[in-house]
């Protein structure tokens, strides 16, 4: 797509897509959204890129290894946040009983383990959604 | 104490050993291999050990991050899901072994990583159904087995594996979604989704709420049938199990359509009981469903010319025998079902992979052109015959005991009717299994030069084999040792 418009609205609206991604991710404990929805909004944004300035440019910022990793990464945070659950209070995925900070409730910092899992999950929606994107797009070549 | 975390830790080694996969991918590919048996290994030692465990010892319940049942997700393991899981373990680890002999025919070596990671997944999901003791969370598992086993279909790039992934795909969500409609009508009911509690209210909530808890049972009866082929709902199996590398077709066809049936009796005799099914007379139902899947599988497998879609259609006749032994509703009913589930998955495992190994070496899929194969392949044929042998039924098999036992079951519910059925249906194996017999070890081979061209088979694809062989036979001779811990099942699941 090689219109001036459209390249450089995409340039200003990804940071703020972005960064509402990050807060949705972040807030998904004291309100609505969460890792699914926060992941789906960034992965979006990378799709745009993608669509908008050409899959090169889309694999140069984000590539195949890196979104492997990714995937990869956002499962392991889960995986290792309930295995601290398991080691420390004997169940797999304890909260607050394997010392996880408690806060106080409304605040980003509270309810123990989950804005870490939330991270998790972001981090694998946001990667399985530009790499599906990538299948779907080299597919068709 | 780490006795109870077992469970999890299975499940735990098959997930991250599929995350670890894509990780490795710049290693060598042997590495990855390795490593999986390795995983394979532990988790057998594992699941054999909670099998003594529970049978000696007592059951374990473990609910997850410490919530109280009704909360929060359980994990039971009962002799039922510990015998299970051993059986998978088993059977998993024999596919595996033969599998890493590169005989993963017709997947490219690109390719190679995707089917390993699939496998785990399909191994801990296959795990999960069978230790959670939560209708919502088996759900969740049956969606990750649907999926991954529908990748595994289409893992070959070919349009025919594309055609029966789709057809797969889609008569399996309606399964899916058929089972959680049922699991949705349970919550409104009784308010629970954790199977003990569920049972636990079943009655008062048969008196209050008749009508949702008749038609959960029929919504999860379909859904289950659909996903284990039982009669009426089995078009997707044979085009999906012809079609897949052999290696699948040998999962898919042993182990993933046992684990729904195993589901659907967790839903008869856990989550509904048997008050209620009397009362519905769910086992005329099921009886009818099981008798018409034993005659007419047969019947189409004898019309069968590609020896994979053949033994598709074999499995489709098999579950009804197990479906027969569900639907007695009886004790030694369901020990029949439960022994045929292990000796189907025996026999199937066995005819696949050595179907796999000829395929792989001969090229044919025609049942026609076994011609004098026992004489060029004299292991692969071997097997093939002791597991044809089997399916037909023939005594110092596995197949026999199990047809024995649900002979005894029919005789002793009066269902004199299904014994015959039984016995049609056996001739009907010999129809289309002895001729295959008999061609390749009496008959000359059509094309003398090819016998050449045959190289020697890798032992990593001969010893699994020569294993399954003699398991067949070993659990033929000796069923006792067996019949111990599925008597304990049986108890469990059947109070």
């Amino acid at each position: 797509m090689n219109d001036i418009i459209i390249k450089n609205i995409t340039r200003i609206v990804i940071p703020f897509a972005q960064i509402y991604g990050i807060f949705v991710i972040l807030n998904g404990h004291v309100s609505p959204g969460g890792g699914f929805a926060g992941g789906a909004i960034i992965g979006t944004s990378l799709i745009l890129y993608t669509l908008v300035f050409g899959r090169e440019k889309g694999r140069k910022k984000f590539s195949h290894k890196a979104s492997e990793i990714a995937e990869t990464g956002g499962i392991l945070i889960y995986v290792i946040v309930g295995l601290i659950g398991l080691v420390v209070a004997g169940r797999f995925l304890t909260n607050l009983g394997a010392g996880f900070p408690e806060g106080v409730i409304g605040n980003i910092i509270s309810g123990g383990m989950i804005p870490i899992l939330m991270i998790g999950i972001g981090i694998k929606v946001a990667s399985t959604m530009i790499s599906l994107f990538n299948l779907l797009i080299d597919e068709a070549i | 104490m780490i006795i109870e975390q077992l469970p999890i830790i299975n499940l735990l080694l098959f997930l991250l050993m599929a995350l670890f996969i894509p990780l490795l991918k710049r290693k060598p590919f042997k590495i990855t291999l390795i490593l999986g048996f390795v995983v394979l290994g532990l988790v057998f030692i594992s699941s054999v050990y909670l099998l003594w465990y529970v049978n000696n010892v007592g059951i374990i319940i473990y609910t997850f991050g410490g919530f109280e049942a009704r909360f929060g997700i359980e994990f039971v393991v009962d002799p039922f899901s510990a015998l299970f899981t051993t059986i998978i373990a088993i059977l998993a680890a024999i596919i595996y072994i033969y599998s890493s002999g590169d005989a993963t025919d017709g997947i490219e070596k690109t390719e190679y990583g995707r089917y390993y990671i699939l496998l785990f997944l399909l191994l801990m999901s296959m795990f999960g159904i069978l230790y959670t003791n939560d209708i919502f969370n088996t759900y969740v598992f049956i969606e990750i087995l649907s999926i991954t086993t529908c990748a595994i279909i289409s893992i070959k790039k070919k349009k025919d594996t594309y055609t029966s992934a789709f057809r797969y795909l889609m008569m399996n969500e309606l399964g899916s979604l058929s089972y959680l409609i049922g699991v949705a009508l349970i919550y409104m009911a009784t308010g629970y989704t954790n199977i003990t509690l569920i049972g636990e209210s079943m009655s008062n909530a048969f008196q209050a709420y008749q009508l949702n808890i008749v038609i959960a049972l029929g919504f999860m009866i379909i859904g289950l049938g659909i996903k284990a082929a039982v009669f009426p709902f089995h078009i997707w199996l044979p085009d999906a199990h012809s079609s897949a590398p052999s290696t699948s077709s040998a999962i898919l066809s042993a182990i993933v359509i046992k684990v729904y049936i195993l589901v659907f009796v967790k839903v008869l005799f856990r989550v509904f009981n048997l008050e209620i099914l009397n009362e519905m007379s769910i086992s005329t139902i099921l009886l009818i469903l099981a008798g018409v899947g034993m005659i007419m599988g047969s019947v189409f497998a004898i019309a069968q010319k590609d020896v994979k879609r053949m033994l598709g259609y074999s499995s489709v006749a098999q579950m009804g025998y197990i479906l027969l032994g569900i639907g007695l509703l009886s004790f030694e009913g369901l020990r029949a079902a439960f022994f045929h589930i292990l000796s189907h998955g025996l026999m199937k495992t066995a005819l696949f992979l050595s179907v796999g190994e000829i395929i792989f070496y001969k090229k044919t899929r025609k049942v026609n052109d076994f011609d004098g194969l026992g004489f060029i392949m004299p292991v692969a044929m071997g097997v093939f015959s002791i597991a044809a042998l089997g399916m037909i039924g023939l005594p110092l098999t596995s197949g026999f005991i199990s047809k024995l036992n649900l002979g005894m079951a029919v005789l002793d519910k009066n269902q004199t009717i299904f014994l015959v059925i039984l016995i049609i249906s056996s001739l009907l194996n010999v129809i289309y299994y002895l001729p295959i017999i008999i061609s390749a070890f009496l008959k000359n081979e059509k094309y003398h030069y090819r016998l050449e061209s045959i190289e020697k088979t890798p032992r990593t694809m001969i010893a699994p084999l020569i294993l399954l062989g003699l398991l067949i036979i070993v659990v033929g001779i000796f069923p006792n040792q067996i019949m111990v811990f599925i008597e304990s099942a049986v108890r469990s699941v059947m109070p």
